[in-house]
């Protein structure tokens, strides 16, 4: 009994209860910067698009969904983008919103001093027009329909007119239109939001957000266990599928956009021969990587993994393991007697890159060809990857709602990450155009199954497949819906009802 | 004082040592290790360390594998032997590395003195200053990670230690009258540095080697942890060990056999350490 | 004394500017740079006037040796430099994560002298009893076992069989709650003072058998004092002199900060401060963190030493020496 008691003791030591009306939030990676435009690293998006909001955002199933603008529409041939804004929305520090902040903000993107990577994307607009408070007309070079799922990004969020012209330094002010307004960031521990009272949207329904900094996702999952957090967002399916079947914790789960693949450097002797590429697509079962890596949470994809987009995988090239098709395109390549390769892989970036590297090398090795694995600091794998310094690369690359936008950087002649793909060919160039300008939805279709058969068959880089975007509640949060993006844009509908 | 110990007709060191129960069980630990590792180097093992059985993955322990396989339905076993064979590998030549670098820094320093003992006790004062984890991490960031660089960036870390303990006695020692005789007569230095300080130094020398290869087990732990250990599919206990971590509650056999293995080979180069303690200090002989 | 005192203080001076020059090449020899830590993959879609715009933004537009005596200039001033993603002064962010560091770094001591300090003792007096074998072997077990292994069992043992976990990522510094800062800080520092309580009981053991064996101790059991007042009187002191110096070596270590530890219970010190720094290509952090970690480390090694010297009477550092 006594020993009872004092046990009873210890567990009431060290355990405490949470604040009332807070969601607290746990994560591993933490905001790089605050700048949304500057912004890349999704940590940093995580946060920013609770406080800064698009014209555009995507809902639940990836569909274009109003955010700033109420309405748009294109005119016949997609050069001319118009927006009716919302009214009577007003930034955190009580200034309007109005058609000259999207004016200014588009044009800080597009200015180069600013440093915005996702300038990339708006290259297209020409000028931007206000004829009053409420409409914004963008005038743009060329047909280009993926622009408006372009702008459902965090990174093409509106800022104040006013800032920009003031020269407010956006690295350490967060002054958006968003449901929720900054209070504090304090890099690695801790960013405490509050509610946005005047939001036009409703809600939000929780007092503010406290988002915390976990580092060890096994320690995360620990938290959760302990009840001593609300909500947290897993990157690692290991560890965030430990969850499935535990009662007292909901895990979230969405397919993801983004996708692992095995880059090959067309660039480079052996894999400059078409023969070589498509022995390593036909020598590796995807499906086994996927169970390996991944223990099987997840779906074997071809290039696309847009729901809308996608291809059955048994149309797509060489999509089941064919030791012996693999081992004929070698020797027809020259390389009978197997070859050797190199694979860059970043130690933890993501957490399954190393297990998918050592499944695809045991199984390269079936039909002679001997990869080696050099995990890399992710800083150094980044540096090496954007020089093309790879014979090939495991990677996690983002996706993006609209085909488009996901691969013009890669697979078109004037992608600005041709350098790294360092293949492209005039059907694919033409493919993409073609889809840029199409607006109708079945001929875009049909454009982007053509456009991911010829690239499985042309096996620039072998896709392997998708997993899902996790996060995980407690089952007192309700109101949350995951996003494929893996957004938490609609923490704005949370609420903690019957929260103790 | 070697020469009148040595009239008793004491018995050897090393059956000293074996008499001592830590050095005993030190020895034979260490022995074990050693036999599991050179077996793995000649290829000896239940399976290929690397050859995957996706259909048997993450099974417990069964007669077919007998420590059970891990995500890739390797066996364990096998990796295991394989990773004693790379831990053995970076522990045994980062401390010869790090001995060998220190001793003979420690001894230059110690016998030359003057501007080359502060220049080299400068430039040691400097690593020591340095938080081995992050020396070690900024080792390998700049050069790679792989065994060879695993090897070299532990070894770096310890080399100032080794440094220090040779310096001290060579202090002592070079001012006893065998070695000033020795210098009067034009000896030359090497030689005598060779010859009669480093046997006089040799007792120190072994237990802080011992001590060493212990803390490089762990180190090597330690840099898995960050990701910066051997290269997939070659293993070490410290990088199964902690690729562990997230696996360990669905195959608990994961963490607990490559925690047991880096245990007992920390535990075995310590008791090795106390038993040389034991045996060699003259102060502590007769206890 | 006071000349020893100036002549140790004015030796950390090429000791730090080594560890600054050290690190300073080592960091950029990394490759990679605070724009790719930023930006990752989506830097290679800049433009070039896009990167000079980040370049000037990070202060990489200089040649490094010339970075290098700015710093060094600037340094000597007491300015540590800026950090960006921080949006702090590098300075300001070292000395708020130093409380915790060391408020870590002693409860983990006072954890491996409690535990470690009484088993050596014991282990000594009662030499070869079971007591001796079990106790050493306890200790041995804390030393064998890699930090981040008994971090993961013990938050997987708390959160999965209690249901509790005092470190979920809200660290609470020992002014705004005592009760909570020790909660906290408990697990951690045992996992660390785990570790060190082998040290410090085998040094323990060993110097007590020693000291022991010295003739004044056998002398005065022989004229038939008490056990127990020989070793209150005279033992004990004399034999925890070298303890001190270990406690020394460790403390300066853990002063730099427990990566590691600090990782797995979420705190954020020194050790989490350095190692993100290093990834995130912050150079002037760094270079600054370590700097005072180095600086750290030889203020505790002259503070062992003159600890050491005010309690072993044998050793002096008159000026004449």
């Amino acid at each position: 009994m006594k020993r009872f008691i004092a046990l009873l003791g210890l567990i009431l030591f060290f355990s405490s209860s949470l604040a009332q009306g807070t969601l607290v939030l746990a994560r591993a990676a933490d905001t790089t910067g605050l700048d949304p435009h500057t912004q890349t690293a999704f940590a940093s998006f995580r946060l920013l698009e609770l406080i800064y909001e698009p014209l555009v955002t995507l809902d639940g199933d990836l569909n274009i969904v109003p955010a700033l603008a109420e309405s748009w529409s294109f005119n016949d041939d997609s050069t001319v983008l118009t927006m009716n804004l919302r009214q009577g929305v007003t930034f955190h520090d009580g200034s309007p919103f109005t058609s000259a902040d999207v004016k200014a903000s588009f044009e800080r993107i597009l200015n180069e001093e600013t440093g915005a990577a996702s300038r990339a994307n708006f290259t297209s607009i020409e000028s931007i027009d206000t004829p009053d408070d409420y409409t914004a007309v963008f005038n743009l070079n060329t047909p280009d329909v993926p622009l408006l799922a372009a702008m459902a990004s965090v990174g093409a969020a509106i800022v104040s007119d006013e800032f920009i012209a003031g020269g407010e330094d956006f690295a350490a002010k967060a002054i958006g239109t968003g449901p929720f307004i900054l209070d504090q960031w304090t890099p690695e521990e801790v960013t405490t939001l509050r509610a946005n009272t005047d939001w036009w949207g409703e809600g939000p329904y929780v007092d503010g957000i406290e988002m915390r900094v976990i580092p060890d996702e096994t320690s995360i999952v620990a938290a959760l266990r302990a009840g001593q957090i609300d909500f947290a967002l897993l990157n690692d399916p290991i560890a965030a599928t430990l969850l499935i079947g535990d009662s007292s914790v909901q895990l979230n789960q969405v397919p993801a956009l983004a996708y692992h693949v095995l880059q090959l450097n067309a660039s480079r002797e052996p894999m400059d021969k078409l023969e070589v590429r498509q022995a390593i697509s036909c020598a590796i079962d995807r499906q086994e990587v996927l169970d390996t890596a991944s223990l099987g949470y997840g779906e074997v994809t071809g290039p696309l993994t847009i729901p809308a987009f996608k291809v059955p995988n048994d149309e797509l090239f060489c999509y089941s393991k064919d030791v012996d098709k693999a081992k004929e395109l070698l020797a027809q390549a020259g390389y009978a007697d197997g070859l050797s390769l190199k694979a860059i892989v970043a130690s933890a970036e993501p957490p399954t890159a190393l297990s998918e590297a050592q499944s695809i090398q045991a199984q390269l090795a079936e039909v002679g060809i001997d990869l080696e694995i050099e995990s890399l600091e992710l800083s150094v794998y980044i540096d090496r990857w954007l020089a093309a310094d790879f014979d090939t690369a495991v990677a996690l690359n983002g996706g993006r709602p609209d085909p488009y936008t996901m691969y013009v950087r890669y697979f078109t002649k004037d992608g600005n990450l041709l350098k790294v793909s360092n293949y492209v060919d005039d059907t694919l160039d033409s493919l993409m155009a073609e889809g840029r300008a199409e607006s109708d939805p079945a001929q875009r279709l049909e454009i982007f199954t053509q456009f991911q058969k010829h690239l499985t068959e042309m096996s620039p880089w072998v896709w392997l497949y998708h997993d899902f975007e996790y996060t995980a509640q407690q089952p007192y949060v309700s109101g949350f819906v995951p996003n494929p993006t893996d957004s938490l844009y609609s923490l704005s509908q949370v609420k903690l009802e019957g929260k103790e | 004082m070697t020469t009148a110990t040595n009239v008793r007709k004491k018995p050897a060191a090393w059956q000293r040592l074996l008499r001592n129960p830590s050095g005993f069980i030190g020895l034979i630990i260490i022995a074990v290790f050693v036999v599991v590792a050179l077996l793995a180097a000649f290829g000896i093992s239940p399976y290929p360390p690397a050859e995957q059985h996706v259909r048997d993955r993450l099974t417990g322990p069964s007669s077919s594998y007998l420590l059970g396989t891990d995500l890739f339905g390797r066996d364990l076993a096998s990796r295991l032997m394989e990773g004693a064979r790379n831990s053995l590998y970076v522990a045994l030549l980062s401390v010869l590395l790090a001995s060998v670098l220190g001793i003979s820094l420690g001894l230059v320093a110690g016998y030359l003195g003057h501007w080359a003992d502060n220049l080299i006790m400068r430039i040691m004062d400097v690593f020591f200053a340095f938080p081995a984890l992050l020396l070690a991490l900024l080792v390998i960031t700049v050069l790679g990670a792989g065994l060879n660089n695993t090897v070299l960036a532990i070894g770096i870390v310890y080399t100032p230690i080794f440094a220090r303990v040779a310096r001290g006695p060579v202090l002592a020692v070079k001012e006893m009258e065998f070695v000033q005789a020795g210098r009067s007569l034009g000896a030359n230095p090497l030689r005598l540095i060779l010859k009669h300080i480093l046997p006089n130094i040799l007792a120190p020398l072994l237990v802080q080697i011992s001590l060493a290869l212990s803390w490089s087990l762990l180190t090597e732990a330690g840099l898995s942890f960050l990701g910066l250990g051997v290269q997939p599919p070659a293993a070490s206990w410290g990088v199964m060990l902690s690729e562990s971590r997230g696996i360990a509650e669905r195959a608990p056999w994961l963490m607990f056999f490559p925690g047991a293995a880096i245990a007992l080979g920390v535990l075995g180069f310590n008791l090795l350490g106390d038993g040389l303690r034991d045996v060699l200090d003259p102060k502590a002989r007769g206890r | 004394m006071f000349a020893y005192l100036v002549r140790r203080i004015l030796s950390f001076i090429p000791t730090l500017l080594g560890v600054s020059l050290l690190v300073f090449v080592a960091i950029r020899l990394v490759p990679g740079d605070a724009i790719t830590a930023t930006l990752g993959t989506e830097a290679g879609m800049l433009t070039d006037v896009q990167r000079q715009a980040l370049e000037r933004y990070y202060g990489l537009d200089k040649p490094g040796w010339q970075q290098y005596f700015v710093w060094l200039g600037e340094a000597l001033k007491g300015n540590l430099g800026f950090s960006i993603r921080h949006g702090k002064a590098v300075i300001s962010l070292i000395l708020e994560r130093f409380p915790l560091t060391l408020e870590l770094a002693l409860f983990a001591m006072v954890i491996a002298l409690v535990i470690g300090i009484p088993i050596g003792l014991l282990s000594a007096i009662k030499q070869n009893s079971i007591f001796d074998i079990l106790g050493r072997f306890i200790a041995l077990a804390g030393l064998a076992m890699p930090n981040f292994l008994v971090g993961t069992l013990i938050i997987f043992a708390l959160s999965v069989y209690f249901r509790i976990l005092p470190n979920a990522g809200d660290y609470t510094d020992f002014a705004t709650n005592p009760l909570k800062n020790l909660q906290q800080l408990f697990f951690p520092a045992f996992t660390l003072g785990f570790a060190f309580s082998a040290s410090v009981m085998r040094m323990t053991r060993s110097s007590m058998l020693e000291v022991l064996n010295e003739d004044y101790v056998r002398t005065a059991r022989s004229k038939g004092l008490a056990n127990r007042r020989i070793i209150n009187k005279h033992a004990l002191r004399n034999a925890l002199i070298p303890v001190i110096t270990l406690i020394g070596v460790e403390m300066g270590y853990l002063l730099g900060g427990a990566f590691i530890v600090e990782q797995i219970f979420a705190l954020p010190g020194l050790g989490r401060l350095t190692i993100n720094a290093v990834s995130q290509r912050e150079y002037a952090l760094v270079q600054g963190a370590s700097l005072f970690i180095a600086l750290n480390i030889v203020v505790v090694n002259l503070l062992v030493d003159l600890l050491y010297a005010t309690l072993d009477p044998r050793i002096s550092y008159d000026d004449s020496n």
